[in-house]
């Protein structure tokens, strides 16, 4: 292996030279060094650099909308944004091929603890997810007890819940779905399906929910709040609670979790100002309404918050 | 005695009678299945080509679609996905081009007949036979990680050249046995050494069907998918025609920049839909089908004209 | 004689260049079989999971650190022999049509059409899939199949797959089987159904079975179109042809992106490749097994 790794360490030498020269001139243009801090609106000190970010594809087109705008304010920046999944984003950022990885889950229930050593979390807005169920199911409301049952398979038929009878169909996110583990966490408080328990579907991505709940009879699955505006399904109340941004903003709605941006503390200094700038404007103001419009809640208004175990606190 | 003679007789013919109809109306049931066969499979072909066309027409000749980028808020279209699919093409064949006509020179004129030989026939026919996703987690350790070219066009067109070879190298060698025998004792009769032989004589006349293989292997890599996805990436790119950083991930010809192709990004929208991602998934993949198709048009061209432009000569 | 040593040179150099094309692609050959099995194998050496419970386990439950790849097992072969089944006969029929009974029209017309099916990428048919396949067998089946999703389907669209390779084949196949032996039958007063069924199939069966194998090897590592169809539940065995299920490659496909590198669910994928790669070599050595039983026969 040493000698890839040589190969490897050869060529990101070489790599990066080329970097530091185009960087060095694009310096040397614009007269100017790296930013300050306060690096605000478009008449300060340029930026200069290309960091990549992967990971979670659930916000990803939040992060493409950001990094459109902030492209379009420091033209001489560039983010390359890749999907992958959590996994990828992680496990790229932890052994520093990326400067950014993307995660909806806490970074510990997926690394290793050596691994998780020098990456910080950027906790940069929150999904509020909750169930969805086809158009044709006559319950409107649920508890989080039902909820459970449901999805451990002990409740297999509407009229338990008081609607019409007909077959449950559960349809499962895939094993390892960040939008998984946090409904889970939240609905199932640790207890497991049994073996025998099998979904009519463990599917890749929420427009996949959406599109399958729409159009299987009976059937319930989940998905975050910017999904539930769809022919076809309904959202459920959760113990009379609507899923909604303020709900979660209070603390009432409680199946909900942060989308992470993780960075490395001990970033090459040629691309670590950008990276900064990049989740700066990620959480500033300016760009909260687009959050809002992706779906997705801005970190600002939170009245509680939650740790990587799961437990809700005041804010 | 006579009668009774004849009557066996006639009982034996009627039996043959019997057997030959018996046989005869055999074949024709047979006959007349297999060309229900025959009917049915054709009619597939048609049926599936025409339901592709048919269903993604309207999106693929809306005006825009094949010009617009994916993120065009009136008509979202495919040209970055257009773009990625034909430039990895072409950095595909320039990879495996070279090595796979060293590759099948070696096999066909070189090749010592020992175990190193069979050895390496083994290992292209294992590659021949290798799942394009097995291919594609390599590729996403080798050359992502150990290589350190990250998701990048570079390591999806190495990907891609590991299911192009076994193909090229196949056509490639068979294009060479076919040359006659005669040219080339001929050649080598003049003095000529095997490696002039080889590029002077036998290159020349096997151009056509190596030209002919190489169009339609194109067509192949063309539409893989599951070998880029964890190694040139599924996130659609991107992309800033004017740029001249060729170390952005923005410019177009930068290979080590991620890409999303045609194929990448019809599984993308059918795992990750969103409103309206449907007509988008069947107008491209009307367009990746018709791009295919125009391969295989073009490889069955390109051959004929050559081979007549060779015979003119 | 000043001539001879340049010669000698350039005869050199072609042999280390294209020697060297063909050591490239077997290093890259190697160097896969060496990464697959060393990903792979260190889920049983490194991380300590049972082989057993590894290939025989039931449950496939990353996030319980259960990994069972039977159901994915299960699933992979069940799709690819139904697939054969469903194939085999429309090919071997179309097959002998063309070489027996209408050969110009085999040549001229049947072959470029069917050619055309090859060339269709597999996400396209994974897309026809998923949107005509997965809604005909909800619509046939209804509340037994509430998706559509499940072996039968995956099947179905494999075995529209692996028609065009196994039809090729099987064509190549008859067409090498010597004119005498026919002739030598009609000769004989058999009828052209009889000198197929009896001589023809017969002595071509060896490269018949080829075929198959062939079609197999490319159904068991289909990928993407597969995915796209059969639902994809990993945690438990399936239980009939509606249930949706899962196969190797579908499981690779939707679990690679969540695995995080080095965890022990990252390497149990790396060893379901593993799976994958020892059988396409398996397939190989039964198509070379075959081969050599055939030239035997022959010979």
């Amino acid at each position: 292996m040493s000698k890839f790794d040589l190969s490897r360490r050869q060529f990101l030498g070489a790599f990066g030279a080329t970097a530091a020269i185009a960087g060095l001139a694009a310096c040397g243009n614009t007269g100017s060094g790296t930013t300050d801090d306060s690096a605000e609106g478009t008449d300060t000190a340029a930026l200069v650099g290309s960091i990549s970010c992967s990971g979670a594809t659930s916000f990803q087109p939040l992060v493409e909308k950001a990094r459109d705008a902030f492209q379009d304010a420091n033209p001489d920046v560039s983010v390359a944004i890749s999907g992958g999944g959590s996994g990828q984003g992680l496990s790229q950022v932890a052994e520093g091929s990326v400067q950014i990885g993307r995660s909806d889950v806490f970074a510990e229930e997926k690394l290793e603890a050596d691994q998780l050593e020098g990456l910080v979390d950027n906790q940069v807005c929150i999904v509020g997810m909750g169930p969805i169920v086809n158009a044709d199911v006559d319950v409107t409301d649920i508890t989080t007890e039902q909820l459970k049952g449901i999805f451990l398979g002990e409740i297999t038929d509407w009229a338990d819940l008081g609607g019409t009878a007909g077959a449950i169909q559960v349809i499962q996110r895939e094993a390892g779905s960040g939008t998984r583990a946090t409904f889970e966490a939240a609905v199932l408080g640790g207890e497991v399906a049994p073996d025998s328990f099998r979904p009519v579907a463990e599917v890749d991505s929420s427009g996949t929910v959406v599109e399958q709940v729409a159009a299987t009879s009976g059937s319930i699955s989940y998905v975050a709040f910017n999904y539930m505006e769809n022919d076809g399904i309904k959202a459920l109340t959760v113990d009379g609670v609507e899923p909604t941004q303020a709900n979660v903003e209070s603390g009432d709605f409680t199946i909900w979790a942060y989308e992470h941006m993780y960075t490395r503390e001990d970033e090459d200094e040629s691309t670590a100002a950008v990276t900064k700038a990049f989740i700066e404007f990620m959480l500033s103001d300016d760009f909260a309404d687009t959050v809002v419009e992706e779906g997705f809640i801005p970190m600002a208004d939170m009245q509680v918050k939650k740790d990587a175990d799961g437990n809700i606190t005041a804010a | 005695m006579a009668s009774e003679k004849n009557a066996a007789a006639q009982g034996r013919s009627a039996e043959l009678d019997a057997h030959v109809r018996r046989i005869d109306s055999q074949d024709k049931v047979a006959t007349g299945i297999l060309t229900v066969i025959v009917g049915l499979v054709m009619l597939l072909v048609v049926a599936i080509i025409a339901y592709i066309l048919v269903r993604g027409a309207g999106r693929a000749l809306t005006p825009g679609f094949l010009t617009n980028p994916y993120n065009d808020e009136v008509v979202p279209g495919i040209i970055y996905q257009l773009w990625d699919s034909f430039y990895m093409l072409i950095v595909t064949l320039v990879i495996s081009v070279p090595i796979s006509l060293g590759a099948a020179i070696f096999l066909v004129e070189y090749a010592p007949d020992n175990w190193v030989t069979s050895a390496a026939k083994t290992a292209i026919e294992t590659l021949s036979s290798l799942p394009s996703i097995v291919v594609g987690m390599f590729g996403s350790l080798f050359f992502v990680v150990t290589l350190g070219w990250g998701i990048s066009i570079l390591a999806g067109a190495c990907a891609l050249t590991m299911f192009n070879i076994p193909i090229l190298v196949r056509t490639i060698q068979q294009a060479l046995e076919d040359v006659p025998r005669s040219q080339r004792d001929a050649a080598l009769a003049m003095g000529l050494t095997r490696w002039e032989t080889t590029i002077n004589v036998l290159l020349p006349a096997a151009m056509p069907a190596i030209v002919t293989g190489i169009v339609l292997s194109a067509g192949r890599v063309f539409g893989e998918a599951a070998a880029l996805i964890f190694t040139a990436g599924s996130a659609p790119a991107r992309l800033n025609f004017a740029s001249v950083n060729f170390l952005s991930p923005t410019n177009p010809f930068n290979i080590f920049r991620p890409a999303c192709s045609l194929a990448v990004y019809i599984w993308r929208l059918t795992s990750e839909p969103t409103a309206g991602s449907t007509e988008i998934v069947w107008g491209t993949a009307t367009v990746l089908l018709v791009c295919v198709l125009l391969f295989n048009l073009l490889a069955r061209l390109l051959g004929k004209l050559l081979s007549r432009r060779l015979t003119a000569e | 004689m000043a001539n001879l040593m340049p010669k000698r040179r350039l005869e050199n150099i072609g042999l280390g260049i294209t020697g060297f094309c063909v050591a490239l692609v077997a290093l890259v050959v190697v160097t896969l079989i060496f990464m697959v099995a060393q990903q792979g194998l260190t889920t049983f050496f490194v991380d300590g999971l049972n082989p057993i419970d590894f290939f025989f386990g039931q449950n496939w439950i990353p996030e319980q650190e259960r990994y069972g790849a039977l159901p994915m097992i299960v699933g992979s072969f069940a799709v690819t022999l139904l697939s054969t089944l469903f194939a085999l006969p429309v090919a071997l029929g179309s097959a002998i049509f063309v070489v027996e009974v209408a050969p110009t029209f085999g040549r001229r017309v049947f072959q470029p059409f069917i050619e055309l099916l090859v060339g269709i990428p597999s996400v396209v048919y994974g897309v026809l899939g998923l949107y005509v396949i997965n809604s005909l067998i909800k619509a046939i089946f209804g509340d037994a199949a509430p998706t559509g999703a499940g072996i039968l389907s995956g099947s179905i669209v494999l075995a529209i797959m692996i028609l065009p390779t196994i039809t090729t084949l099987s064509m190549d196949a008859l067409r090498a089987v010597p004119n005498q032996y026919r002739e030598g039958s009609y000769a004989l007063g058999c009828t052209r159904w009889q000198t197929t069924w009896h001589v023809v199939l017969k002595s071509a069966t060896p490269s018949l079975m080829t075929a198959v194998i062939l079609g197999m090897t490319r159904a068991f590592g289909e990928t993407l179109a597969v995915q796209m169809v059969i639902g994809g539940v990993e945690r438990s065995m399936p239980t009939g042809l509606l249930d949706p299920a899962s196969t190797l490659t579908a499981a690779l496909t939707a679990g690679l992106s969540n695995a995080v590198s080095g965890s022990v669910y990252y390497h149990a994928l790396w060893s379901l490749g593993l799976i994958l790669l020892a059988m396409s070599l398996v397939f190989i050595l039964i198509i070379h097994l075959i081969g050599r039983k055939g030239a035997k026969a022959n010979g």
